[in-house]
């Protein structure tokens, strides 16, 4: 597993080495103690450079949108990659979290805040109403239960134009301002989005850590052998699911509020498959593979503009490219494929 | 009555299609346990295909209809070898990511070849309606009635009487006893691709008259054959008939008594009840490890 | 219960006319039984006798068809196999049944699962109290580890151990979880000589902790040796139940095994 890996530093060590009983295994120093923070140190320190030096628009709302993007990610990983259930409706919850708060605001013109705590509260709770059945369900049931769910949301978002607007969407949703300090757009956007994501990194990372993570990972393992063992599955499966739909919740409250307009389209079928797609690109039970995912999935197509039509194509292609030949994700995949050659290279070197 | 009568018409003509798809799934499912998202790709695909051979390459109908199934079959089949024999430790979760994959990757090419526009085609014979106590019966839903019976038929035929089809049927019950009796479970594999995309093609150049065509159909299509599948019983010949009628009959009397926003939301709560009713029934023998 | 005149100290575990049958395979048929605190008690019985389907409704993975199953006094009919974890029923299972990518020593925390607290927002949150409780866990297990002679493998992948490991690493994981009674399901098949010696002197040292054992074994030698009491199942059915030295002498169970 990856944590596993980053814990004990020493991936390619072949033997076991002994642990003395009793005795600390680990004798850390401090860069090895820092070694968990360096991502949250490299992003903050990217984050000051970008603040300080760049002005320019396009790519600050690029960056902006990569952070919505890793917190739809980093939620559906925990779900897909660490309990190993599937989810193709994801998009639902980022749509319920973007119409809850944008309801709210522009219907009954709440200040954002405000709408914050609904915004997430209620697609938590759908979550945890829909999750009692549909977790019960197992693999391909799952997968259609969960792809059925996002439909009927999306219809929904569609048809009930009273409060949605209906295809064309709800426009004039007003952009964030804490009191008299306006979080509009540009730098400040950016970093409260990208303060969100390594908040919600500290706290996937500790889940991950926990009983709780250990418990999710067994269910990955074997759901029935986990139950055996005293795990009580079904809360454990519905705590994760109820947790990533509400980071998707807030990635859509922070979406709504950036593009101030949002329609039905933002959050179909497709959607879920790009969340899904980054997942499975930057690793199933990854955290950080998350960003990268989420990064290459929405740097991709602006770098290559005529991308713009093969889009959907490729994330079709990079999903069934990647499930077939890198089942554990692209950065897991390129890592251990890198690890046999260098293997198999100072292996043949004696002999040779 | 006249009333009741047209949403009869249209709920058996579209019910019919949605259980030539409601087949397709189970003929893979009973032989090789797998669930395929992309079933309603195939659909999609024979749609468009039947279009572009029969009215813009001028093939006559007689023509372009086995074409564009034969083709889309193949399709089946490349796909089976190319992307699912391939995977080396098959598991649910890994299948229907590359299966939902290779939906969007169809998709994605067809609006390549395609476009993004709605295509129709003329109905396959250019009678008018008959009327039936004020309600109008089209000549294509007796075309799509006629293929639908004239291909359970025949695949009925197929299973019963051929010894490719009691093969099959060996297959789908027990892989492993069947291999050693000698069926090359393997071939029935892909067969079974072929026979799940043919089907779908199928559906697709049957409804092409009646809906507009486009890249982007399959995916509902799809997901409302595997409603219907589930209605009667995945794996189950003639569940999947009667479940796509029954489909076909609830969305229609749906969306004429109750609200025509509701038609594509119907299939999707029928789909989530069945599921939520009877998850221990579906998880049967296939996931539920034994200690 | 003092009416039954003798001490008799109440049964840890007391299976009440247990039948449970799959399609037309009958698994268990009218099976009742007790066993009694700090005993080592075999089930016996030829392949296809029910002796894993007992273990299975004893833990919750299959409710019975009819019977009652009583642990420590309280029906535990109806409750979810995690539940009966809680109360104090552990068991391992005839293909090992490990958590393959996770550490030797993750495997055993989970098996601490049922006895520790931390949740959700716990982890999230992390106060000291989980902090705390992290690390105790984290010795517990160890400890554990220890107790099965496996702490030297204990960052190593469980998957990755050589098979006879495997097993020792479950029945520590089982043992975390603090059972009163310990449920082990053919815990010597794949073992060799030696490995099957220690084994045994293993299962004691866990009955002198004061765990009840019920144990489903292959191994004739190593069952008539540790066993307190043993019960012999054949197609579903009890057809002897007694000291190892009164089942030897049952010509039925003779019969049973020679196919007769
Ligand atoms: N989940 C199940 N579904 C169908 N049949 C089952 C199931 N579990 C057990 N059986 C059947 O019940 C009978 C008893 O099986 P069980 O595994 O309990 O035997 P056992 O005594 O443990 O045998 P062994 O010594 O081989 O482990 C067998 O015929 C088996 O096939
Ligand atoms: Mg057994």
């Amino acid at each position: 597993m990856a944590d596993k890996k980053e814990r004990s530093g020493s991936p390619g060590q072949e033997p076991p080495e002994p642990v003395p009983a009793g005795a600390t295994p680990r004798r850390a120093g401090l860069g090895q103690r820092l070694l968990p923070y360096a991502g949250y140190l490299v992003v903050t320190a990217g984050l000051c450079a970008y603040g300080l030096w760049a002005d320019n628009y396009y790519y600050t709302q690029l960056l902006t949108f990569i952070g919505i993007h890793t917190l739809l990610a980093v939620g559906l990983n925990m779900v897909m990659g660490y309990a190993g259930q599937i989810s193709l409706g994801h998009a639902a919850f980022f749509g319920l979290g973007a119409y809850t708060t944008g309801a709210l605001t522009v219907h009954l013109s709440w200040p954002p805040l405000a709408a914050l705590p609904a915004a997430l509260a209620v697609p938590a709770l759908v979550a945890f109403i829909v999750g009692m059945p549909t977790l019960k369900l197992h693999g391909y049931y799952l997968g259609m239960g969960t792809l059925g769910f996002g439909m009927i949301i999306h219809i929904l978002f569609r048809e009930w134009t009273a409060l949605t607007g209906g295809p064309n969407g709800l426009v004039g949703i007003p952009v964030l301002s804490a009191g008299p300090v306006s979080l509009a757009g540009g730098k400040t956007y950016l970093f409260l989005v990208w303060g969100a994501v390594l908040l919600s990194f500290g706290m996937c990372s500790r889940i991950v850590h926990s009983r709780v993570g250990r418990a999710l990972s067994a269910i990955h393992f074997s759901e029935q052998a986990a139950a055996a063992v005293g795990v009580d599955t079904m809360r454990a499966k519905l705590e994760v699911f109820v947790f990533s739909a509400a980071l998707a919740a807030l990635a859509g409250f922070l979406y709504a509020h950036m593009v101030t307009f949002i329609s039905p389209s933002s959050f179909s079928f497709l959607v879920s498959i790009r969340i899904v797609a980054m997942v499975v690109i930057g690793g199933m039970a990854s955290i950080w593979g998350s960003l990268f995912g989420a990064g290459l999935l929405t740097l991709l197509p602006e770098w290559l503009h005529v991308f713009s039509e093969y889009e959907v194509m490729i994330y079709g292609l990079v999903l069934v490219v990647v499930m077939i030949f890198f089942p554990q994700g692209l950065t897991r995949g390129v890592l251990d494929a890198y690890e046999r050659a260098r293997r198999r290279k100072t292996g043949a070197g004696p002999s040779a | 009555m006249q009333e009741f009568l047209q949403y009869l018409f249209s709920g058996i003509t579209n019910g019919a299609i949605y259980a030539v798809i409601a087949l397709g799934f189970s003929t893979l499912y009973s032989a090789t346990d797998l669930i395929n998202f992309a079933q309603g790709e195939f659909v999609m695909l024979g749609a468009l295909l039947l279009m572009t051979l029969w009215t813009q390459v001028s093939m006559p109908l007689w023509a372009a209809f086995p074409l564009a199934v034969l083709l889309v079959a193949a399709v089946g089949m490349v796909f089976d070898r190319v992307a699912i024999k391939t995977v080396k430790k098959p598991s649910p979760i890994l299948l229907v990511l590359i299966t939902v994959g290779a939906s969007i990757l169809f998709r994605g090419g067809a609006m390549l070849l395609w476009g993004k526009h709605s295509y129709s085609v003329p109905a396959f014979s250019s009678i008018s309606a008959v009327e039936i106590g004020g309600a109008y019966l089209f000549p294509q839903s007796l075309w799509i009635l006629g293929v639908v019976l004239v291909l359970v038929a025949g695949l009925n035929l197929f299973y019963h009487r051929t010894l490719t089809g009691k093969a099959m049927q060996a297959v789908a019950i027990n892989k492993q006893a069947a291999e050693l009796l000698g069926v090359a479970s393997r071939k029935m594999t892909l067969l079974a691709w072929g026979l799940a995309a043919g089907l779908g093609a199928v559906a697709g150049v049957i409804i092409s008259p009646i809906t507009m065509s486009a890249y982007d159909m399959g995916t509902m299509l799809g997901l409302k054959g595997f409603c219907a599948a589930m209605l009667g019983g995945l794996g189950n010949f003639w569940g999947a008939v009667v479940g796509g009628v029954l489909l076909g009959l609830t969305e229609a009397m749906g969306v004429g008594y109750v609200s025509s926003s509701l038609k594509d939301a119907i299939a999707f709560l029928l789909l989530l009840l069945i599921l939520y009713a009877k998850p221990t029934g579906i998880l049967g023998k296939a996931s539920s490890h034994r200690f | 219960m003092s009416a039954q005149g003798e001490e008799k100290p109440a049964p840890v575990l007391q299976l009440e006319g247990v039948s449970k049958s799959f399609g037309g395979v009958r698994a268990a048929r009218d099976v009742s039984f007790s066993v009694a605190p700090g005993h080592i008690h075999a089930v016996i019985g030829p392949n296809g006798a029910g002796k894993t389907t007992l273990f299975n409704i004893i833990t919750g993975v299959y409710a019975p068809d009819s019977g009652r199953i009583r642990f420590e006094g309280a029906d535990v009919g109806g409750r979810p196999v995690h539940r009966r974890v809680a109360m104090g029923i552990a068991r391992t299972f005839q293909n090992v049944e490990l958590f393959s990518g996770m550490s030797v020593l993750e495997n055993v925390m989970v098996g601490l699962h049922v006895r520790t607290r931390c949740g959700f927002l716990g982890a999230i949150a992390r106060p000291p109290w989980v902090k705390r409780e992290e690390k105790l866990a984290r010795e517990t297990a160890l400890d554990w580890l220890r107790f099965v002679g496996m702490e030297k493998v204990a960052e190593t992948p469980a998957g990755d151990l050589p098979f006879g490991w495997q097993r020792l690493v479950e029945i520590a994981r089982s043992l975390a979880s603090r059972p009163r009674l310990l449920l082990l399901d053919e815990p010597a098949a794949g073992l060799n000589a030696r490995e099957t010696r220690d084994l045994g002197a293993l299962l004691k040292r866990i009955r002198a902790q004061g765990v009840t054992l019920l144990l489903v074994e292959h191994d004739m030698s190593l069952t008539m040796e540790i066993s307190d009491r043993i019960m012999v199942l054949d197609q579903g059915v009890k057809i002897a139940e007694g000291t190892p030295r009164e089942v030897q002498a049952d010509k039925k169970v003779l019969s049973a095994y020679l196919g007769g």
